[in-house]
């Protein structure tokens, strides 16, 4: 977890006494690791609210049974940055605005299989990702093939595919009796064996997230194909020259957030207990909100960088700080202060981690005398 | 901040006044470029065929309310150019508008105060607002695109304080003048429309023939070796994402103006895609480096037209977001090839 690979200062010089390898490890840039500053963030944040909940500041109980039942807004947004986190970590502009819409028609499109086509419920779920996921690759073939700035091939489609959802569902949301059974997908469930002294925890982190999570690390971290997406994104050219096809490996990162999306469109229907077509794009939509936390989880958004770690670490902060600010500030002023939080949190992690950058750039840390200088892991 | 080690403006050198000339005419683009000619000839042939189709579009009072709803989108789209060719991006634009919308709204119905003064409230929180992305853009150095969703975040709940839960209502009859309404047009031109056209054409001359307007493109292409060459960067981005603001403001007038005698809280909702969808449909290229203001409002007219348009034809109004999604690929595309054929060339 932390930056400084372990053992190569330390072991080599005994001398240096427990202040001095804090020092060091801030000084080598510790909090900079985006998992260990948005872990601490997390842990502040559910101290601050306990002492205000003892203190009897909050409007509603704050323990461990509100926080686990947050959960089923981390869902959705936690996959949608999974999905961000893949498109910007491919390089050379990438990102996806089109998710919102993706979720919507997705959504759409599995309530006509499983409910007006009557289609089994895991066929039905199947195609809504395969659907998505053709979603995605249309996105994936203007921005790698043709060569379109994925901002504004995804703007076009972010276009495209809301107006679609819109005027193909005639602007109803689809619901029936199938549907509203399906609902149960998302609820609170009580864990076999371990469940009595756990809290409830939402159906939907097990059965969507945790599989997509599983899988997003393993091929992330442990397939040539996670390597050739940070080598594209890190440099293009050099990955060409490696013999590396540049323009497929940028194709599946969009075909993986279409897939993501279209899982997020069935996840939306069992939540809502119907299809709406505007379950993504209504507001301000759901693109926006997963790739700030993309980037508050440390992806940098000019590719090559980014963890899985980081992106679900993010998610889980801010949707529990915007559970916690409706306890603390109740009522409508509580949603708008979401909206504060979740500027101020953003601009403070970009500038920060900029900041902190730039200081190790411009004065490197002088090694401790006879130390080898730490390598920096990515 | 910036490193000053090469001088102020490009050298002049003892160059013959004819290499100048040359020069210049082979930097400065064509008054008109490709770009614009095809986006002309797209928007002269939608108009016959909706004129074909509804009779009643190419009527004044079909045209009029048309070019008003295209004179905020061009206005922000003025700045938004600015902003693209510095090779950047705002997406705070619609939060800037609804502060500015609200603030201003607010100040009508409890001081009543004249219209130049509302105006000019307006225009100074934009430019406020917008000072404040340019601001931490400039010397922040993280990417525009980041700065601007927090602070659209942070702009929004500013502006759904000040309209604490609820909408403006009453709001007197100030700005009619840019409006929809006949007080808003001489000699059926909408004052709104002429003073984007007039925005445009300022900011036509000043991106061709303005040294600080050739910078912007200079640093789009390359803000490192514009900042060797001599452009004060960082104070110039400050400037183009300021101007992004008060413009925004501007627009927020014409909003109010539009609108009825409430506000409510989705004012300027979706304007921020709208306005990107607009340069880039006009040729501005979003790598930064190269666009025109001319393009821009064209592409405003074009966007607004397809969404008019569909609404007239009895069509889903949807559907005209599908359509503005394709003029997107179209317009984007055909900049995408004639481009690879240049470098062949």
């Amino acid at each position: 977890m932390t930056a400084v690979k372990p053992g190569v200062r330390h072991q080599t010089d005994a001398s240096v006494g427990p202040m001095d390898r804090v020092r060091d490890w801030f000084a080598n840039g510790g909090l900079k690791d985006r998992a260990v500053l948005l872990l601490t963030l997390i842990i502040l944040l559910v101290v601050v609210l306990s002492i205000l909940d003892a203190a009897g500041q909050t409007s509603g109980e704050f323990n461990s049974d509100y926080l686990a039942s947050t959960l089923i807004a981390y869902v959705p947004l936690a996959l949608l940055a999974i999905a961000e986190l893949f498109v910007i970590t491919s390089g050379r502009g990438g990102i996806d605005l089109s998710v919102g819409s993706m979720v919507s028609l997705s959504g759409i499109v599995f309530a006509m299989l499983f409910q007006q086509a009557g289609l089994p419920m895991v066929v039905s779920i199947v195609l809504a990702v395969v659907f998505g996921a053709l979603l995605g690759a249309v996105n994936g073939f203007l921005s790698a093939y043709l060569g379109f700035p994925p901002l504004i091939a995804t703007l076009a489609t972010f276009y495209g595919y809301r107006s679609i959802a819109l005027v193909v569902s005639e602007q109803r949301p689809i619901s029936g009796p199938e549907i509203s059974e399906f609902y149960n997908a998302a609820k609170a469930i009580e864990l076999p064996l371990i469940g009595q002294s756990l809290p409830l925890v939402p159906l939907g982190v097990f059965t969507f997230l945790l599989p997509v999570a599983v899988v997003a690390w393993f091929v992330l971290n442990r397939t040539a194909y996670g390597r050739s997406l940070y080598a594209i994104g890190t440099n293009d050219t050099a990955a060409q020259w490696a013999g590396i096809d540049t323009r497929r490996t940028r194709m599946g990162a969009f075909v993986a957030a279409g897939a993501i999306s279209g899982l997020v469109g069935v996840y939306t229907v069992a939540q809502f207990a119907s299809a709406r077509p505007d379950a993504g794009t209504s507001g301000s939509g759901m693109a926006l909100p997963a790739i700030t936390i993309a980037v508050l989880g440390g992806v940098a958004i000019t590719g090559g960088i980014g963890k899985l770690s980081g992106v679900l670490l993010a998610a889980l902060l801010i949707v529990w700080l915007n559970a916690s600010i409706l306890l603390v500030v109740p009522g409508n002023d509580g949603a708008q202060a979401q909206l504060l939080a979740l500027g101020l949190v953003l601009l403070g992690a970009a500038l920060f981690g900029q900041l902190s950058l730039r200081r190790r750039r411009l004065t490197p840390v002088p090694p401790v005398t006879g130390a080898v200088p730490a390598v920096r892991s990515q | 901040m910036s490193v000053d080690t090469a001088p102020g403006g490009p050298a002049p050198g003892p160059a013959p006044a004819k290499l100048a000339q040359l020069s210049m005419r082979r930097i400065l683009p064509p008054v008109v470029t490709g770009q614009e000619i095809v986006l002309l000839a797209v928007i002269v042939v939608l108009w016959v065929l909706l004129g074909v189709f509804t009779p009643a579009f190419l009527t004044p009072g079909s045209i009029g309310p048309l070019l008003v709803q295209v004179a905020p989108i061009a206005l922000v789209g003025v700045g938004m150019t600015f902003v693209i060719i510095t090779a950047g991006i705002d997406v705070s634009v619609a939060a800037m508008i609804m502060v500015s919308a609200v603030v201003t709204a607010r100040m009508m119905v409890s001081l009543d105060i004249p219209a130049p003064l509302a105006v000019l409230v307006a225009i100074a929180i934009g430019l406020a607002l917008g000072a404040l992305n340019g601001l931490l853009i400039a010397y922040g150095r993280v990417h525009p695109i980041i700065i601007t969703f927090g602070t659209a975040n942070v702009f929004q709940w500013l502006g759904l304080r000040v309209f604490d839960s609820s909408t403006v209502n009453g709001i007197p009859g100030t700005l009619d003048f840019l409006g929809r309404g006949s007080g808003g047009s001489t000699l059926g031109v909408p004052h709104s429309f002429a003073i984007a056209v007039v925005a445009v054409a300022a900011a036509w001359w000043f991106l061709r023939y303005a040294k600080a307007g050739r910078s912007l493109y200079a640093i789009g292409g390359n803000a490192n070796a514009a900042r060797l060459a001599g452009i004060k960067v960082q104070p110039r981005l400050v400037w183009v994402y300021a101007i992004t603001g008060a413009l925004a403001g501007l627009a927020a007038c014409i909003m109010i103006a539009t609108g009825t005698s409430s506000l409510d809280q989705s004012v300027g909702s979706g304007k921020e895609l709208q306005v990107i969808a607009a340069v880039v449909i006009g040729g501005t290229s979003i790598l930064g480096g190269r666009g025109s203001v001319v393009g821009t409002l064209l592409g405003a007219i074009l966007v607004q037209t397809v969404v008019s348009g569909v609404t007239q034809l009895g069509w889903p109004t949807q559907l005209g977001f599908l359509f503005v999604g394709i003029f997107i690929v179209i317009a984007v595309g055909t900049d995408l090839i004639r481009e690879r054929a240049r470098r062949r060339a």
